[in-house]
């Protein structure tokens, strides 16, 4: 079964005004707004349409069979940390394929950048051999977005209780959802310390909002779609509202290949295989690519032209590159008493005292802190015991059964440097199930962003220690070799030498092709990056509107 | 997912418009979801499809070195042996091979630590764990290890985690609704706050 609402079916021959290739955390929004606006869209999703009546608790299947994830057998990639070294076949990247993307199965962690985000390097001074570099907008130009993402969603939290807490012109929607004993535990720890914990702001519901039933606490958010629908993902949300405009139409099972140019080097549609495999060409008056940080600048790097030889929009030579993943770090502890933090969701208390850190301590770098749980029953037994436990055998069952309900974590959420060197691009050596070129990523962490990283996790130990643990471990601090978070690979910036998109969200190259997702971004943020991704689809989609209303696009 | 589970929250979800009005909860909506969730997979007395006899005997004797059974059920009376064989089988039959070859290494390596063994699962508990230890931070164990606990805490949807025993050793429920608190501490804060 999967849900087929009323929609429109527009022809291929159809030239929509938006076509939009993703339909994830910023495709869905820049949907349902552009079609409210009065536009006709058609919006391609490579995965299915799943509705919630189709998610599960079954740990073992999501991971196993992909259920919401790329497929890394359909889906090959390779990954190398230098330019220099050979690429070797693994799967280096998890991103969300179906209709509402990687925010089905996210945390749910809804964190807004702060002011200094979009203004670092000026602010903070530029750093050697990185690409380091102020946003073209500030906070306050996303700040109406910000706000307006919170309450079109639905986000739990609150206001103005952060010293750290940026501007903002209106409080949360609905009020922060219950603190669990991690929270409690974490909060005490934290004001022994001297730091200022606050309920962590998430995209769950915790009271019934906009004919949403409030989040029942099943504690399957991470890695599983909400069955309640109390999870703020736009597939309960922006998907219904834009398909009910009349002139939206999800088309889900659409593998988009090209992005196809006329004559004159504009747009005209995208090239996609469907469910069948068969190749179709949509037709489009304008393109915008949402297809997240890895799938955007892969899509152009393959929509090569005479025009384009280097890939599409790719005049500077930047497509793909100045790659970032954010830092995580994990401290963990075990309690006498029991916690239980299966239960619920996984954060409810986060500090942001490490927002910027002290530039005397030798390095650049800047975090959050948030108290978690991140275990279901089959990881937790595969990761979540002290490594100075047996792994298996008599007394490593034993410690399965004492700490699984005694046990939380700090968990670090760290900013990466942009660096040229960190990138997606083709490896022409690795075909996917389509026989398209593979994903190759090329990673290695800045020096900073690992220094910061440890850091960071030793103030998770601290504050574990601080809140009383039995006991408490780290797991070590190592170069990412796999991500969730997959940020700044067509940045966004003034100049078309060292930019792929302007402030509106436009290619410096092509006028009716635009970009928006995490691939936007300039800098990596602080380790959560969803909410200013949607922040940035409200926006553009006033930018285009605004465009398009001028005859400008 | 089985038919009945998918049906019944589909509709579910159809009426949760009209339903919502009539004063649904997410209590409600839970409990439709506990009654609906998929009924636990009995592979008692199947025959095998992957397994050879030899391999399900060395097998079961590994996992039982993993999650012994001893005061509380281990990976024995969980059916682990069955939910593999069912997993290869039908969920992940890509991953035979790897699994085969990795009992095969267990097997090369029973017979270093006592050349004359029959098989893996006739060794001595002792050189059993003396075997395993040789080879522990190998991908083959690596393999072995992690079916191990897939069928022993997975969800017994599958046919793993028989009547829940791994669920029940570590504390955990597959509920669809919990109220706060939630543990011992936040309990403690909302008294103090009362």
């Amino acid at each position: 079964m999967s849900a087929t609402p009323q929609q429109p079916k527009y022809k291929l021959t159809d030239q929509v005004d938006f076509l939009i290739v993703g339909c994830g955390a910023s495709g869905s929004v820049l949907a349902r707004e552009l079609s409210r606006n009065g536009f006709t869209v058609v919006a391609l999703e490579q995965g299915p349409w799943l509705d919630r009546s189709q998610f599960t608790h079954d740990e073992y299947r999501v991971q196993a069979q992909s259920l919401l994830t790329n497929n890394p057998q359909k889906q090959p990639m390779t990954f190398r940390k230098t330019p220099q070294d050979k690429a070797v076949k693994q799967p280096a990247l998890m991103y969300g394929r179906l209709v509402g993307g990687g925010t089905v199965h996210f945390t749910a962690n809804y964190w807004r950048f702060h002011e200094i985000d979009f203004i670092e390097a000026s602010q903070k001074g530029t750093i050697a051999g990185t690409g380091f570099t102020d946003w073209p907008i500030t906070y306050a130009d996303l700040e109406p977005y910000y706000t307006k993402a919170e309450w079109d969603l639905g986000v739990s939290g609150q206001a103005g209780v952060s010293p750290f807490d940026p501007p903002r012109s209106k409080p949360y929607p609905l009020p922060p959802m219950p603190v669990k004993s991690s929270g409690v535990l974490f909060e005490q720890g934290a004001r022994k310390l001297g730091y200022h914990p606050f309920p962590a702001p998430v995209a769950v519901i915790s009271q019934a909002y906009q004919g949403r039933l409030p989040c029942a606490h099943c504690g399957f958010c991470m890695g599983f779609g909400c069955e309640m629908g109390a999870k703020s993902s736009p597939l309960p949300s922006m998907i219904p509202q834009a398909v009910a405009t009349g002139r939206c139409e999800i088309r889900p099972h659409s593998y988009v290949r090209k992005i196809e140019l006329d004559a004159k080097g504009r747009a005209i549609g995208a090239i996609y295989f469907d469910h069948s495999g068969k190749e179709n060409l949509q037709h489009a008056k304008a393109v915008i690519v949402a297809s997240n940080g890895a799938e955007t600048p892969r899509l152009l790097l393959q929509s090569k032209s005479n025009r384009f030889p280097n890939g599409l929009a790719n005049s500077s030579g930047i497509v793909g590159k100045y790659l970032m993943f954010n830092t995580d770090t994990i401290a963990q502890g075990t309690f006498e008493h029991e916690l239980n933090e299966y239960k619920s969701i996984e954060v409810t208390r986060i500090v942001q005292d490490f927002y910027e850190v002290d530039p005397k301590l030798g390095f650049y770098g800047g975090g959050g802190l948030s108290a978690r749980f991140l275990w279901e029953p089959i990881s937790f037994a595969l990761a979540g015991i002290s490594p100075d436990t047996p792994q298996w055998g008599s007394e490593y069952k034993k410690a399965l059964q004492k700490n699984f309900n005694r046990t939380m974590m700090v968990m670090g959420h760290g900013l990466s440097l942009p660096l040229a060197d960190n990138s997606i691009s083709l490896d022409e050596t690795l075909k996917d199930a389509w026989g398209l070129p593979a994903i190759r990523v090329t990673y290695k962490d800045h020096p900073d962003d690992l220094k910061f990283a440890q850091y960071q996790l030793d103030r998770g130990m601290e504050i574990l220690e601080a809140a009383g643990a039995q006991t408490h471990w780290a797991f070590p601090v190592t170069e990412n070799t796999n991500a969730v978070h997959l940020l700044g690979t067509c940045r966004m910036g003034n100049d078309p030498k060292t930019s792929v998109i302007n402030a509106d969200h436009r290619t410096h190259d092509v006028a009716n092709l635009f970009l928006c997702d995490g691939s936007s971004f300039v800098t990596s943020g602080r380790g959560q990056p969803t909410e200013t991704i949607q922040a940035l689809a409200f926006r553009a989609s006033d930018r285009i509107t605004a465009l398009a209303k001028k005859g400008e696009i | 997912m089985d038919n009945t589970r998918r049906t019944f929250l589909a509709q579910a979800a159809a009426s949760l418009g009209l339903l919502y009005l009539s004063g649904l909860t997410p209590e409600v909506l839970a409990q439709a979801h506990q009654h609906a969730k998929t009924a636990p997979r009995n592979l008692d007395g199947q025959p095998f499809r992957f397994f050879t006899a030899q391999q399900a005997a060395d097998y079961e004797a590994f996992a039982s070195q993993i999650i012994p059974t001893d005061e509380t059920p281990g990976a024995k009376e969980a059916n682990v042996v069955r939910f593999v064989d069912f997993a290869l089988s039908e969920i992940e039959p890509q991953n035979k091979q790897d699994f085969a070859n990795a009992l095969k290494a267990l097997d090369e390596q029973a017979k270093k630590t006592a050349p004359q063994t029959a098989s893996f699962a006739a060794l001595t508990s002792e050189q059993q764990v003396e075997t395993m230890k040789a080879i522990e931070k190998s991908n083959d164990f690596g393999t072995l290890k992690y079916y191990t606990l897939v069928g022993f805490l997975g969800d017994p949807a599958d046919g793993g985690n028989k009547d829940e025993i791994g669920w029940k050793l570590i504390g955990f429920e597959d509920k669809y609704y919990y109220a706060p608190p939630f543990g011992y501490y936040d309990a403690q804060a909302a008294k103090e706050k009362a």
